[in-house]
């Protein structure tokens, strides 16, 4: 805590009125999902509930196949962070640890990935999931099937397997790894993949847990590339999407409730694993603002 | 100590070195194979992709029916007349500038304050809230507070003021969705902003106590400056991250509506080529913003390297 400056009871008034202003949101979030029919949408506008009654929740199971979204949202999130974590410690590990021609090139290479703006490679990468090569029904040259790899959930995987930033990440840690250590396996006969799986990986546990934690709620709350791979097929559709589709058949003045009752479901098993590794999570973005 | 024995060994048998920094290099690239993989596939291909889409005139999917169109689709995007550069591409600036500029003061308040109080992990995860929660839930929220029979407005009448239509008033719904956006990123440019306070050494307060100043003079001549290379990050990236976010639009507001009073560049270019398929006129517009985008990174990546040779 630092001492300088004389006004604490300021800084605690700015911080506590930011901090109702962060926090009203998920507390109305919580409240509206518990209200009922006539509760709801009525003026003048009260915060509490009446009571604690469960109707939305099991409403939003029954609307919205819950366990199917859920399903789907963990195959996806799941797939996607191993796979980030393994292909960024590989490569992050050869461009840390290997020498070899073009190791400068590829690394600035990496860098200019973290560039390139996701909004400009959507309708392409659109185009080339449709017209993936022996997939969903396509000839080898991607051309005459029904959909190609959109109609599979390999379709919200498969763009999000490997993170520029990721091995960015890796690489920055393990660069500070001793060369000692390496050396000393190396002449114990040790080839490189076993160096890798052996010595770096178990090294590399704090990073992974960050990198882990970011893939996570970033995979687990995406949005738009879902939203847009699902509108033809709808059993494709993850927690967010569902619950987004929910209002389009439902009336609205009704809906709002169950969509809260869902969100707070949906939010829950994020905010755990967030709360539980908080420290990592935090590190990773500062990391991320440092480099 | 080991890379002595290692230098004596290179000193002692060169050629089985060179061998060895072969071996070296094939193991290299095995272990950069899937990331180049997917680099060619998901990130070279789709770009070459995008440019080749800007240039050309087709709708629908058979790869055959493409055209050469020249810059056909950058006149027909950005002619006047359009609803493209205006109010579209100026929606979007709006949007981005004032929720950086709404996140960056609020951020910057809130972590000079922080940085003063006990607990400051506890409110440092509270203000990050927000960036776990996903755009559905935010949007959605934040849609229902607006309402007329929301929290905002049912405030609002107990301090005795009319109902505003946050989101049905055009010139009410960008600045409703301009809030929301800054509301969410705040907490990210708080911890960024936390670590650059930590950053700056004590002794400069404690010299500055000495001579008197209060602490509004040592924020403004102390703080503010040395915080500017954090300060900046902050501002560029949202900044960047603004320009083509909209997913929180397409929750709040389904169309960008009122009458495209939130429409972004980006999701009309969503819109154009998913909803009505023109590939064309639709990758045109992304290649505009993404000029915009490179224009700011580079600008960023040159007051970088201009500040590294001011202090080296």
């Amino acid at each position: 805590m630092r001492r300088h400056g004389k006004f604490p009871w300021f800084a605690y008034l700015v911080v506590i009125l930011g901090g109702v202003a962060m926090v009203m949101p998920f507390l109305d979030m919580v409240m509206s999902s518990f209200k009922g029919a006539g509760e709801y949408g009525v003026i003048p506008y009260k915060l509490l509930p009446e009571s604690l009654n469960l109707n939305n929740y099991r409403e939003a199971f029954s609307q919205l196949e819950l366990p199917r979204l859920f399903r789907n949202s963990v195959i996806v999130t799941v797939s996607v962070t191993v796979s980030v974590l393994i292909t960024s410690a590989l490569a992050g590990y050869a461009l840390a640890k290997l020498r070899f021609r073009g190791r400068a090139v590829i690394f600035r290479f990496i860098l200019a990935t973290m560039m390139l703006p996701p909004f400009l490679l959507l309708i392409p990468t659109f185009l080339i999931m449709l017209n993936w090569p022996l997939a969903g029904g396509n000839d080898f040259l991607g051309r005459g099937g029904d959909g190609g790899l959109t109609t599979s959930l390999l379709a919200l995987i498969l763009p999000f397997t490997v993170s520029g930033f990721g091995i960015f990440l890796m690489r920055q840690f393990m660069i500070s790894l001793p060369d000692e250590m390496l050396e000393a396996a190396k002449i114990d006969g040790a080839n490189q993949w076993q160096i890798w799986r052996l010595i770096v990986l178990p090294q590399t546990k704090p990073v992974a847990i960050t990198l882990g934690l970011i893939t996570f709620i970033g995979t687990w709350n995406e949005y738009i590339w879902t939203l847009l791979i699902s509108s033809s097929d709808p059993s494709l559709q993850t927690l967010p999407v569902g619950i987004q589709l929910l209002q389009s058949f439902l009336d609205p003045d009704r809906t709002m409730p169950i969509v809260m009752a869902g969100l707070v479901i949906s939010t829950l098993p994020v905010l755990v694993v967030f709360l539980v590794f908080q420290k990592y999570y935090v590190r990773g973005v500062v990391l991320s603002g440092l480099k | 100590m080991t890379s002595a024995v290692g230098r004596v060994g290179t000193l002692a048998v060169p050629a089985r070195r060179v061998g060895k920094l072969q071996r070296e290099g094939r193991a290299a690239y095995l272990f950069l194979a899937p990331a180049l993989v997917f680099f060619c596939v998901f990130l070279i291909l789709p770009f070459i992709f995008a440019i080749v889409l800007a240039f050309s005139d087709w709708g629908g999917f058979d790869l055959g029916t493409l055209k050469w169109a020249g810059t056909a689709n950058f006149g027909d995007v950005l002619s006047f007349d359009g609803t493209f550069v205006k109010p579209i591409l100026v929606n979007t600036l709006l949007f981005a500038f004032g929720s950086v500029f709404l996140a960056t003061f609020g951020s910057v308040l809130v972590a000079y304050c922080i940085d003063r109080l006990a607990f400051q992990g506890f409110w440092r995860v509270l203000y990050f809230l927000p960036v776990v929660a996903t755009v559905v839930a935010i949007g959605n929220v934040w849609k229902m507070m607006y309402q007329p029979a929301g929290l905002i407005n049912g405030v609002l009448n107990k301090l005795g003021v009319n109902s505003i239509g946050f989101l049905s008033d055009a010139s009410y719904a960008l600045p409703s969705v301009t809030v929301v956006q800054a509301w969410a990123s705040i907490g990210g440019a708080v911890l960024i902003l936390t670590a650059g306070l930590k950053a700056i050494p004590e002794m400069y307060y404690e010299a500055a106590e000495v001579d008197g100043a209060n602490s509004w003079h040592m924020f403004w001549s102390i703080t503010l400056p040395l915080l500017r290379p954090a300060l900046l990050f902050v501002l560029i990236t949202q900044f960047i991250g603004g320009l083509q976010s909209f997913a929180l639009i397409i929750v709040m507001t389904g169309d960008g509506g009122p009458v495209n009073a939130t429409n972004v560049a980006a999701f009309e270019m969503y819109q154009r080529a998913f909803k009505y398929g023109a590939w064309g006129t639709a990758s045109a517009m992304a290649m505009v913003l993404f000029v915009i985008i490179l224009a700011i990174t580079l600008l960023q990546l040159w007051i970088a390297r201009r500040r590294g040779e001011e202090t080296s």
